[in-house]
Order: structure tokens, then sequence, then C-alpha cells
């Protein structure tokens, strides 16, 4: 439930950003102050101005090459900021009838406003619609977004493998130490054990067999093979 | 002997002709060449408020002096973990002549990172090929020549474990010294990062900064864009710095935008990609890889045969250190009490007379040296046997894996098992080896618990006195009660401490036929530290004992005891006394309490039960086992978590005992 107060917490403005640069992240672009300023249409100096806060609020980071990428509670708030967008030009457009191409506009300028709670209600009046009216999907409220399936790694059965889709960035000493192991997305897994009662997980991948425990291993996104 | 800081590597490669560094992964057989080399005589190196060691020696090779410095197994040489700190600030520091870095021809791609990262930073490096043997039963054939060719360094094949090839190695190792890296063998990645390497490293020319620890400007251009938070932070320290990092900045966010990932982690896949290619190139499976291994993993790890295993591991663990260590205490005091004991008692009386001096020598050397043969030795040496089988056979990481969840009840994950599970030995390398846990938080809560496991020294009280005297069931429930304390000493420990526990992530290393000479090499460098701090010790603590016993003094010092010994713990209060000496070693409780026996009733009397009921010893030895390990942890504990907290988890294992003893008793008496 914390989560939820934050993203009301947090100005409207901020949300913007915070989404601009879950947009760009999803496009598979890397976000760039100057691009995530285009986006916005700002100034460089103001989308600093404004990464920085979010970067105090915790909820992105900033690499040495400048780049910004979002924290787990980043990407969190910015996909429930998504699923409210997405439900409102939903309900913009089949119950109020507005024209397709105002919808998004019009729901811009709502979804700040708009408490989860009040989109959960809108989500089960309009029956849990999976797309947006542009096709675009509604991610649910658990917040997975991911246009292909991503699950976390202890999810996959015993003897399946699967891809490294994205590891989650909470953890930037534990993110390069699994690099050096080789463990980067798009790497192939193979999982050959998972313990009972919440243990560790054992994998395989190339030469080399890995346990890593639950916590670990639920950072680990990947896409069945 | 220990050196401090840098300055002591410094120093220490500075009165050496010649010197190599050991690197590798870890369980490649590193330690097996370096044991190969060097023999005795190992420093170590420490850095401050560093808790992973760097080993120095010297060898001997044709009359030419050479020094060896081990560094910690590591997968790579970032700043992020410790051991991957120490390892490069080691080598740094030492700027060795050549590094031979052993790789694991089993896993090759993994293992070539490390060596492909020493090259980006311009070091002399030979390779070891080790394990070609075990790689060839799995049906592997490597191309070591090609590999040379690939990598531009010598590349030899070894058998760490028999020595083979190790003396072509030191031969490379003392040419690679000679001179120098004969061409510029860096390993190339994608274009783009080698124009930006490039263009940094131009940058760093044209400004004519100094750079550290003697790097290739490419070097430091390239761990500048995997942003190795010490060369950042040079970088910030210099005049130039700003226009460097704008440099940096500029040329990571172009590769990044390229390839959709931070340049660190397109670096990290690159290296990983060319380790791939090239081992793809020398490998040659002859035969089908054997499903030995596999079928190993899923019988160890498995919940259905993974448990029962575990407990049958367990079970055969102190079984056999009950047996052969009774076996052997057996065969060692029955052998002292018939050969040497009647001499000594014969040549002290001779030159002594009957006198309380006389009296006195004899309950060291008589019977201070039978109570270390009959007690410590035969368990401790029985342990670390059975220890070193399961280490070197692999078994402890399927113990790690298995146990993990119940780990991570008291705030630890599985590795902390390996610590516990030697813990069982001695806690002082146990405590020593909960470095393998990556945070204070954890390395407390596993040094607590590890205190709390019972080490062999406990364990011969346990089994000389309770399972001798009471039976073994008083003696499994001394265990059972031990392990019902710790969990809840874990347990509520992790709620108090601040912080959390971070996850498990671990390589588990394939199982191994273990060698028998190196497994005895093992137990015997581990038994020779419990040798010889221990048994002095022993003498003097008989000595002392036997001196205030003669003079009548024992009953003088039990008096202040009395009222918690006998009035609380329900025990006779010159047991009390023994229980105190026993902080110099935990066995000593025991051996005193039999050199007692001895001293009342004479050579070969040992019944404990002459002056103790069964109650009584049961209470002894659990008191015995839960208060502070002894001296050596006490000092261990301090110089690894501070004295603050070594004092702390002191005092608490003293009121735990106090508090359980008491109970035990009053439990006994009804």
């Amino acid at each position: 439930m914390e989560k939820r107060e934050k993203g009301e917490r947090i100005p409207s403005m901020f949300l913007e950003v915070l989404e601009a640069i879950y947009r760009l992240e999803q496009e598979g672009a890397s976000v760039s102050p100057a691009r995530l300023g285009k986006r916005l249409g700002l100034g460089e100096a103001q989308t600093m101005e404004r990464v920085l806060g979010l970067q105090g609020m915790g909820l992105v980071e900033t690499l040495i090459s400048g780049l910004v990428l979002l924290t787990a509670e980043g990407e969190r708030i910015a996909v429930g900021l998504i699923r409210k967008h997405r439900l409102i030009e939903r309900f913009l457009y089949d119950v109020l009838g507005l024209p397709w191409d105002q919808v998004h506009g019009e729901a811009h300028s709502l979804t700040p406003v708009v408490s989860d709670q009040v989109g959960d209600r809108l989500a089960r009046f309009l029956e849990d619609p999976k797309t947006c009216p542009h096709g675009n999907p509604i991610p649910s409220t658990e917040g997975a977004l991911h246009a292909e399936a991503a699950v976390p790694l202890h999810r996959l059965n015993q003897g399946k493998a699967g891809v490294i889709l994205r590891i989650e960035k909470e953890e930037p000493a534990l993110l390069k130490y699994l690099a050096t192991l080789g463990l980067l997305p798009e790497t192939k897994v193979e999982v050959e054990e998972v313990a009972p009662f919440g243990g560790p997980i054992l994998i395989r991948v190339g030469g080399s067999r890995y346990a890593l425990g639950r916590k670990v291993a639920s950072k680990i996104f990947v896409k069945e093979a | 002997m220990e050196l401090g800081c840098h300055s002591g590597i410094k120093r220490w490669k500075e009165r050496l002709p010649v010197t190599f560094a050991l690197a590798g992964n870890p369980n490649v057989g590193k330690s097996s060449v370096f044991n190969w080399l060097t023999g005795m005589g190992v420093m170590t190196a420490n850095y401050p408020g560093k808790t992973v060691e760097v080993n120095l020696a010297t060898t001997h090779f044709r009359d030419q002096e050479i020094g060896v410095m081990d560094l910690p197994g590591t997968y790579a040489l970032g700043s992020t973990s410790e051991d991957q700190w120490v390892a490069r600030q080691a080598l740094l520091d030492a700027q060795p002549d050549a590094i031979l870095v052993i790789v694991d021809a089993t896993n090759l791609e993994r293992n070539l990172y490390l060596p492909l990262q020493l090259l980006d930073m311009g070091l002399p490096l030979v390779i070891a090929l080790n394990l070609v043997d075990e790689a060839l039963r799995n049906g592997l054939r490597i191309d070591h020549v090609r590999l040379a060719k690939f990598l531009g360094v010598p590349v030899v094949p070894t058998v760490a474990i028999r020595g083979q090839g190790l003396d072509r190695l030191v031969e490379m190792g003392l040419q690679a010294a000679r001179v120098g890296l004969t061409r510029a063998s860096t390993p190339r990645y994608g274009r783009d990062i080698e124009e930006a390497l490039e263009e940094l490293a131009d940058l760093l020319v044209k400004e004519e900064v100094l750079l550290p620890w003697g790097l290739p400007p490419r070097a430091i251009a390239i761990l500048l864009l995997e942003e190795d938070e010490e060369v950042l932070a040079w970088t910030r320290a210099l005049p130039e710095g700003e226009r460097i990092l704008a440099k940096v900045r500029e040329v990571a966010s172009g590769i990044a935008e390229r390839h959709g990932e931070p340049t660190p982690f397109r670096i990290a896949r690159e290296r990983h990609g060319l380790a791939g290619a090239i081992g793809a190139q020398v490998e040659t499976r002859v035969s089908v890889p054997s499903k030995t291994q596999d079928r190993l993993w899923r019988l160890t790890t498995s919940p259905t045969t993974g448990f029962p295993l575990l407990a049958l591991a367990l079970a055969g663990l102190f079984a056999f250190l009950f047996y052969i260590g009774d076996f052997l205490s057996n065969v060692m005091s029955g052998l002292w009490g018939a050969s040497l004991s009647p001499v000594i008692r014969f040549v002290i009386q001779l030159a002594f007379g009957q006198g309380i001096v006389s009296k006195t020598l004899l309950w060291g050397f008589d019977a201070g040296i039978n109570a270390a043969l009959s007690v410590g030795i035969p368990y401790v040496l029985t342990f670390y046997l059975i220890l070193s089988v399961l280490e070197d056979t692999g078994y402890l990481n399927s113990v790690a894996f298995l146990t993990d969840p119940f780990m991570h009840k008291l705030g630890l994950h599985g590795r902390a098992a390996i610590p516990l599970v030697a813990g069982a030995g001695c806690n002082v390398p146990a405590i020593m080896g909960t470095r393998v846990l990556a945070t204070m938080r954890e390395r407390i809560l596993a040094s607590t618990l590890v205190c709390l496991m019972p080490c062999s020294a406990r364990t011969a009280v346990i089994a000389g006195a309770v399972s001798k005297y009471v039976g073994w069931g008083p003696a499994v429930l001394i265990y059972v009660i031990v392990a019902g304390i710790g969990f809840l000493s874990g347990w509520g420990l992790n709620r108090i401490l601040p912080g959390r526990s971070t996850g498990l992530v671990m390589e588990m290393f394939p199982f191994r036929v273990p060698s028998f000479p190196k497994m005895l090499r093992r137990t015997w460098y581990r038994f020779k530290d419990f040798l010889f701090v221990a048994t002095p010790i022993v003498l003097i603590g008989s000595f002392i004992l036997g001196l205030i016993y003669e003079t009548g003094f024992l009953w003088v010092f039990t008096v202040p005891l009395q009222p918690v010994v006998e009035g609380w713990l329900g025990l006779p209060a010159v047991a009390g006394l023994t229980l105190i000496f026993a902080v110099l070693r935990k066995e000593l409780a025991l051996q005193l309490l039999v050199a007692l026996a001895v001293a009342k009733y004479g050579s070969g009397v040992t019944d404990l039960l002459q002056f103790m009921d069964k109650g009584q010893i049961f209470t002894y030895a659990l008191v015995n086992t839960l208060y502070i390990p002894c001296i050596a942890t006490i000092a261990v504990l301090a110089k690894e978590l501070g004295w603050r907290r070594a004092l702390l988890i002191s005092a608490s294992t003293i009121l735990l005992a106090l508090l359980a003893g008491g109970i035990v008793h009053r439990l006994l008496i009804l």
C-alpha cells in the first residue's frame, strides 16, 4: 500500500516525467536527458531539474554517462500511471463517446488526479479491458506490463529454460556481480532444480551452475523458451 | 605472520628479484598451485577494513628466488565486492612481474573472462590451463596452442593437484617476467567500443595526466567506461577531471544509445562473448559428456533425495566422529599409558623425588599430555579429515543449497552453512570463514551462531563425558538443546539487528573425486594450528591446576564459585573451576576433570562417575558447550567484528549457558 501513497504524493509534473521515461524505455531507447526533454517539450535545464527531483525521491537513477534509468519503485509508479491513463482513455471512448483522436490528450490531463482506487473501480466498471482504444496493453494491478510475458526466474518450472529479458535495477552491485557471471539480458538459463520451502533455485548458464536465492531469482525476469 | 596494508605488499615485492601473482576463479585449483610452489612460510597481508587476505610466500626455482602472491579467487576484478577489490588492489600495489592465471579447462568460457579483463589492464600473463585431465574425462579436448595464439600469451596445460605442468608454468612465468608483454595482446571488442577506448586513451595522453598504478591509457579508458568507482574518483580529483569525464559521458552515452543498454553491461557482454567465441574455437568435443555430474546434482539437491542424504551425511559425520575419535582416543591414551607415561613418571620422580614439585610436573607432563592425547587431538583430527572430504568432493555446496531457506529464517543464506559446518570443527577458522558473507550484519549473525556451534573440542567433551558415562541418547539431546537455542538466538537476532539480509548467489562447483594427499595436507595444515596453539595451553593449564591442587589452594579458589556452581548449577565447585580454565581451550574442561580424577585416584582411573553423577555430567557438558567458546574465539571475534561486539557475544553466551544449565539442573532434580 505504501507505493500507492507515494504515487499520490508525487506532484503531477514529476509523474509526467516518470511516464515519459517509462515509455521511452519501453520503446527500446536509452533515455538521455536531451531525448527526454524533447519528448516532454521541455528545455534541458528544466528536464534535469525534474530528473534530479525524481532521483531525490529514489524513483530514477542517473548513470555516469548521463542516461536516466527508472528504479524498481519508479517503474511500479510509472506502470500504475499508464494503467490509469489507458483505462481513462477506454472510458472516454467507450462510455462517453469522445472521438478517438481526442482521448489521449484528455486522459493525459486527467491521469494525475485520478487515484489508484478510482482507477481500479474504473477497470471493474469497464470489465477489465485488455487494451486501450489505441490497442496498447493495459497493465494489471500488479503492474506487469510487458508485451512479452516476463516471469520471474523462480516461477519457471524445473527443467524449463528461459531467456533473461531484464533484471530489476534495485541493487546496482548485484547487477554488476551477475554481469560478471554472464547473467545478462538475452542470456539463456536453464532451471535444474527449485528447492522447496522458498529455497533457492539451481540454474545452469553455459557450462556453469549457480544457486540463486529466491529473492535474487525474483528480480530476474525471463521469457520461457 | 601478518603484513600491514599495501606498503607491506610493496616492501615484500621490493626485496624479491621476481614476483608472480596467482589469479583465478574460485575452486579452480589455485591453492594447489600455490601449495605446490611454496610449501611452508606463508605470510598474509591485510588491507585495513577488509577481511579478505592475500597470501605471500617465496619459492626457489633453479636457484632463482621467486615471490608468489596468492590472490583471493574471483570471477572478475571490479571494485564492487570485497574479494575482487582486494585482489585488484594487491595486484596494483605489488605490480608483479607476471600473473599466472589459473583457468578451469572444464569450464573455459566463464573462466576466460578474468584473463581477458587482466589483458585489458595491460598486465603480463601466463595461463595455466588446469584440470585438463578432468576436461578430457568429460570428453573435452582443448587446443592450448590455439588458445595461446588467440590470447597472445603463453598457455600451459596443468594438473595442479599432481604438480603436472607446473615447472613449465614457472618457466613461462619467468620468461614473461623477463620480456614483459611480447605484443599488444589486448582483447578487441566491437568497433564502437574500440573507437571509444581509443578516443579516451588519446585524450588521457593529450592531457598528459600521470596515470595511476602504472596502467596504460587503454586500461584506464576501459575502467572509466566500466564506471569503475575508484578510477572515477581518481579522475574527479584531477584538475583535468571534468574534461575527461565529459568525454567519458559523451562516448558512453553513444555506446549505450546504440546498444540499448548501459556501457558497463555492454562491455561485460562483449567480454563474455569474446570468451565464449575463443572457447568455442579451441574446444573439441571428443566424446559425449558424462551424465554423472547431472545425476549427482539431482540426487543431492532434489528435495526427495537431498534431505534424506543430508540427514544421512550429518549422522554419518557424527557417528564417524564419535567412533573413530573414540577409537583413536583409546589407542593413543593406551599407547601413552603403556610406553611414555611410566618413563616420564620415573624420570620426574628420580629428579624431584616425591614432593610437590614432582607431583605438579606430573600433572602437566603425564596427566596433561594424556588428556590432550585422549580428548582433544583425536576428535579434532577426525573432524578436520571429514570436513576436507565434504569440501573436496563438493558436497558442501549441496548443503548450502538445501539449507538456504532455513538460513533465511536466521537472516542468512545458504553460503553461511559452510562456516557453520566448519564451526563444528573449530570456531576460529569458521568465524574467519564468515568472510564469504557480504554484509557486516550477516557476519555478526553467522559469527554468533558459529559460537553456539559445538566445535570438535566441545564435541570431545560431550563424547568423552556424556556419551561415555551417561549414554548416547543424552549426548544427542545436548545437540538438540544447543541447536534449539542456536535457532532461537539467530531468529531473535535477525529481528533485533537493523537491516535486511541479501540474497544467495553461489557457484555450484562440480563434484570431484577428492585427492587423498591433498585432503591429508589440508587436514594437517588445520590441525597443525590446533596442535601448536592448543597443546601448550593445555600443558600450562595442567601445571597451574596441578600446582594449586597440590598446594591445597584449589579448594580456596572454589569458594567464591560455590553459589553459582553448586547452588545454581548443582555441580561440584571444582568442576566450576575447570569450566573457567576451559576458556583457554574447551576440551581442557574435561581434560582437567580427568586429570583431577587421575591425580586423586591414580593413573588408569579416569572414571568421572566417581565424583559426579549422570545428571551433573549432563549439565556440565551443556554449560561447557554453550558458554564463550574459548580465548582464541574471542580474539578472532574481536579481530573480525571489533572488541565491543566480541565481548557482547561472549557475555550473552555466558548468560545463555548459566540460564540453560540452571534450568536443566532443576528439571533433572524433578
